[in-house]
């Protein structure tokens, strides 16, 4: 077995809201191996932005670790690349410069016309090449999300977090963009894949993207279960939906999910 | 734009009727330079015409021909008044030919004047700008949560700079320095306080963003925290230019040799009110021509908001 890329070991996160401090994670614990896609799901309120804000560096926890390749986690770092929900992008740059921002900030030593290249090359990864000299309000809700991708991949970082990059956009296009992110991951198999974590509150997202997915439990946010998801890769969303072992994987997340529902309503495991 | 929304506009009327009260006889017994004014008239007339021609917005043409509607029915009404029926004390009261001739005649007087005032207001309030932005970035950005600076702020842009004026004097060698520490002390105060009150108010999610890229501390202030704020930065440079354009004229009024101000008190001394209708005409011209080159600046700068 090999060492974990990302290993959090007890993590214990304490917010501070109007003076009340809560426990919003407790004794959260799982590792994510080099390369593998791994998903965080939960209720709203369960912790996962928590968990990833921690995982970005932006939130410091109250106790357990938090290790990328074996040395503990401080603050901001630019082996991590980030796509939030919102404002992954700033509003005064031009897409293209947005992404070249970005390129400069993992490859100082880049020269000025290579970057360009890239920036060029990854909008058209995502489906920008016409959009490259736009400011990101005159784009749309998806189409800011593809030039944060496209920003997240040129940095070429070894580690992907995305804070429920896709749950601000209309059911289509939110389709339309999980698909690109899972063909950009998968890549031709040429490269290494970069370890991604990311965090969404819908199932069908994080079965057809992850390896593997954290199912989270709220108040306090505790690991329920870590899942493998059993489906092979290269993945097509139109022929895993129609099978048998989707739809009872999809069910046994959803178990998982309404357990602490269920433990308060006082009835049994609820299946939907 | 059909042919018609080009060229049937009221102004023309309005051009047509002013040349026509000039075929009135005049009542007013003073040289009244109606030739200048209908060289005006026409040469304005030919001007909107041009521009009638090549505008591309209606919206635009509609703002210029609004404009000079006022214009040519604001001569109308003036040369009524003063050349045509007298009204108007004439001694205090000038016909509009006679300021337009009074202008070309003092041209360059006028232009050394306004070289003047301009350069002292440019001098003061672009070293406030240069002081106060990285200064109020700076500040802004290292006491973000209550900062005493905010109220500290506020009790020096309380004093009105006019006060300043007599310390200036006894500090300072020249007159002009103490346009220049007037106006720079109008500007500094308005520009940092809107420099700090744009970095507290940079939404936290574009801190965040910019946080996960790892950027350096220079990159943090001027290329995140300072776009973020600049629309703020800019109502305090408003309210500063604005400020430095009533100081830099007061002061002028009270002891410059030069500029505008000086012009226009110099002249009503000597009860030469021509001569202090021209100029104040002038000071508004230049402050209106600056302010816009200031907006249009700025809609530059912020372009990517919409």
């Amino acid at each position: 077995m090999t060492t974990n890329k990302i290993e959090i070991k007890d993590l214990t996160v304490n917010y501070i809201d109007n003076k009340h401090s809560f426990n919003a994670l407790h004794d959260v614990s799982f590792g994510v191996q080099s390369g593998e896609f791994v998903s965080v799901i939960g209720a709203s309120g369960c912790g996962k932005s928590t968990l990833l804000s921690v995982l970005e560096g932006l939130y410091a926890p109250a106790g357990g670790s938090v290790q990328i390749d074996g040395k503990e986690l401080h603050g901001t770092g630019s082996e991590r690349g980030v796509v939030f929900q919102h404002y992954s992008l700033f509003p005064w740059m031009t897409t293209k410069k947005n992404i070249e921002f970005g390129i400069k900030q993992t490859h100082r030593n880049i020269k000025r016309r290579e970057r360009s290249k890239l920036a060029d090359e990854f909008l058209t990864k995502v489906g920008l090449a016409d959009a490259g000299s736009k400011y990101p309000s005159q784009l749309s809700g998806g189409m800011q999300q593809r030039a944060a991708i496209a920003r997240a991949l040129a940095m070429n970082t070894e580690i992907l977090l995305m804070d429920e990059p896709f749950s601000a956009i209309d059911p289509k296009n939110r389709i339309i963009l999980q698909e690109l992110l899972l063909s950009l991951w998968e890549g031709d198999g040429t490269e290494e894949r970069k370890t991604v974590v990311f965090v969404t509150h819908d199932i069908d997202e994080a079965i057809l993207l992850s390896d593997k997915i954290v199912v989270l439990t709220a108040h306090p946010g505790t690991v329920n279960e870590v899942v493998n998801v059993p489906f092979d890769r290269p993945r097509s969303r139109a022929e895993l939906v129609k099978t048998d072992e989707y739809n009872k994987f999809r069910n046994k997340l959803l178990s998982l999910l309404n357990t602490d529902i269920a433990e308060r309503i006082g009835g049994e495991e609820v299946v939907l | 734009m059909t042919i018609a929304k080009r060229y049937l506009r009221v102004v023309h009327l309005l051009f047509i009727a002013l040349l026509l009260i000039q075929l009135l006889p005049d009542k007013s017994t003073k040289d009244v330079y109606t030739g200048k004014l209908i060289t005006f008239a026409v040469a304005a007339e030919i001007i909107i015409l041009i521009i009638s021609s090549f505008i591309k917005k209606e919206e635009s043409l509609k703002l210029v021909v609004d404009i000079a509607s006022f214009i040519f029915a604001l001569l109308g009404v003036w040369s009524l008044a003063t050349a045509k029926f007298n009204i108007l004390n004439d001694l205090l009261f000038p016909a509009p030919g006679k300021v337009i001739h009074q202008f070309v005649e003092d041209k360059d007087k006028i232009f050394i004047n306004i070289e003047s005032s301009l350069g002292t207001t440019i001098k003061g309030f672009l070293l406030a700008v240069i002081v106060a932005v990285p200064l109020g970035l700076f500040i802004g950005w290292s006491a973000r949560v209550g900062s005493a600076a905010t109220y500290i702020t506020k009790f020096f842009s309380s004093i009105p700079p006019i006060v300043y004026i007599p310390y200036g004097i006894a500090l300072l060698p020249t007159f002009k320095s103490v346009s220049v520490f007037v106006i720079f002390l109008a500007t500094f105060w308005p520009v940092f306080a809107g420099t700090m009150s744009g970095v507290l108010g940079v939404d936290k999610k574009i801190i965040d963003s910019a946080k996960v890229l790892n950027v350096s501390k220079p990159e943090m202030l001027f290329r995140v925290i300072l776009p973020a704020s600049l629309q703020q930065i800019f109502l305090g440079c408003n309210q500063g230019l604005s400020v430095s354009f009533i100081l830099l004229t007061s002061a002028e009024m009270i002891g410059a040799r030069d500029g505008m101000g000086y012009y226009v008190k110099y002249y009503s001394d000597f009860g030469d009110y021509t001569r202090t209708i021209t100029g104040l005409l002038v000071i508004g011209i230049v402050v209106i021509a600056v302010t816009f080159l200031f907006n249009k600046l700025q809609s530059h700068l912020l372009r990517w908001k919409r």
